[in-house]
């Protein structure tokens, strides 16, 4: 393993938080209005671990995108029980990729529901597609600076020097 | 030697007709310009519907690209947190295997650290690394989990 003692690994307590437990279905229905809902805290996220590259530093952020998970599927699932259900158990059934485009007729209730009750649109198409840019208060990482070794001592000004001797002088016949 | 009941064949009454010598050719259905006519009227409505099909098939493809994308950030963080949990669980392990053996430091190979790693930047251990504490299958259906689905 490249981790010593001295290198940092958070414990296991700071990595255990409660996981959403849903089904691939239930994520998928839930899916564009999960990415709205939480629109900040993903784009936190996904920042942080393209610019840091490392996991250890973006557990925070990690952990406020599963605690917004949790927020909005309660939500979900306090408000719009019924509509959910029918939606996701319609996309569960749909095909093997799981497509959203049988299941028009009960994603109309659901997306009313959620209108209805926490007051959000479902996104146009292509929003999660397109280029969205976030603002954050994190700085930019910066590593550390590289150690180079010593540098060589510089060959002497060769235009100044006596042009050497041929050690292969040609041959005389 | 003739007998009862024998009858000669005789050709019809009248004779047999006027022997057909003549190159038969079928009589054509449609002329050339309807010919012509058909395939590029078939051609150009196939096109509109293809062009049709393929800008729904365009929204639909982008729809579930985004649904994926949406999701994307929970489930990385729930896999990050349990990529960290095995690290630290491997590194636990060596701890314990190793604390008999004079000299040895963990994550290092008797103290010479195995990566060169002066700017302290996160290196991913490699697959055989993760997995070392494992049996051979386990790690075999891990990385070959996605061929179930």
């Amino acid at each position: 393993m490249p981790f010593t003692n001295a290198d940092y690994l958070p414990s296991y307590e700071e990595l255990t938080v409660p996981e959403l437990e849903l089904t691939s279905a239930a994520l998928r229905a839930g899916a564009h209005h999960f990415g709205k809902y939480c629109d900040s805290q993903c784009k936190e996220f996904m920042l942080c671990s393209k610019e840091e590259r490392d996991p250890r530093k973006c557990l925070a952020e990690g952990k406020e995108v599963t605690r917004c998970g949790f927020e909005f599927f309660g939500k979900v699932k306090r408000n719009c029980y019924q509509e959910f259900t029918k939606y996701f158990q319609c996309i569960d059934h749909s095909d093997r990729q799981m497509s959203l485009r049988n299941c028009r007729k009960t994603q109309a209730v659901f997306d009313k529901c959620i209108k209805d009750k926490l007051d959000q649109d479902r996104p146009e198409l292509g929003h999660f597609a397109a280029v969205r840019i976030h603002h954050t208060d994190r700085p930019k990482p910066q590593p550390k600076p590289h150690q180079l070794p010593e540098r060589i001592v510089d060959p002497p000004d060769f235009s100044k020097l006596p042009p050497p001797k041929n050690p292969y002088p040609p041959t005389q016949i | 030697m003739a007998s009862k009941g024998f009858k000669q064949e005789m050709p019809p009454p009248g004779g047999y007709g006027p022997i057909e010598w003549a190159k038969q050719v079928p009589q054509k259905k449609l002329s050339g310009y309807a010919q012509f006519g058909l395939f590029i009227g078939f051609t150009l409505g196939a096109w509109v519907v293809y062009h049709f099909q393929k800008n729904q098939r365009r929204r639909e493809d982008l729809e579930m690209r985004d649904a994926r994308l949406a999701v994307t950030p929970l489930v990385e963080a729930e896999r990050a947190r349990l990529f960290l949990k095995q690290l630290r669980e491997n590194r636990d392990e060596e701890n314990e295997l190793m604390k008999n053996v004079e000299g040895w430091k963990t994550g290092t190979l008797w103290g010479e650290p195995a990566y060169y790693n002066v700017r302290d930047r996160f290196i991913s251990p490699s697959t055989e690394e993760y997995f070392a504490h494992c049996k051979y299958w386990e790690k075999f259906y891990a990385v070959h989990d996605k061929l179930n689905h």
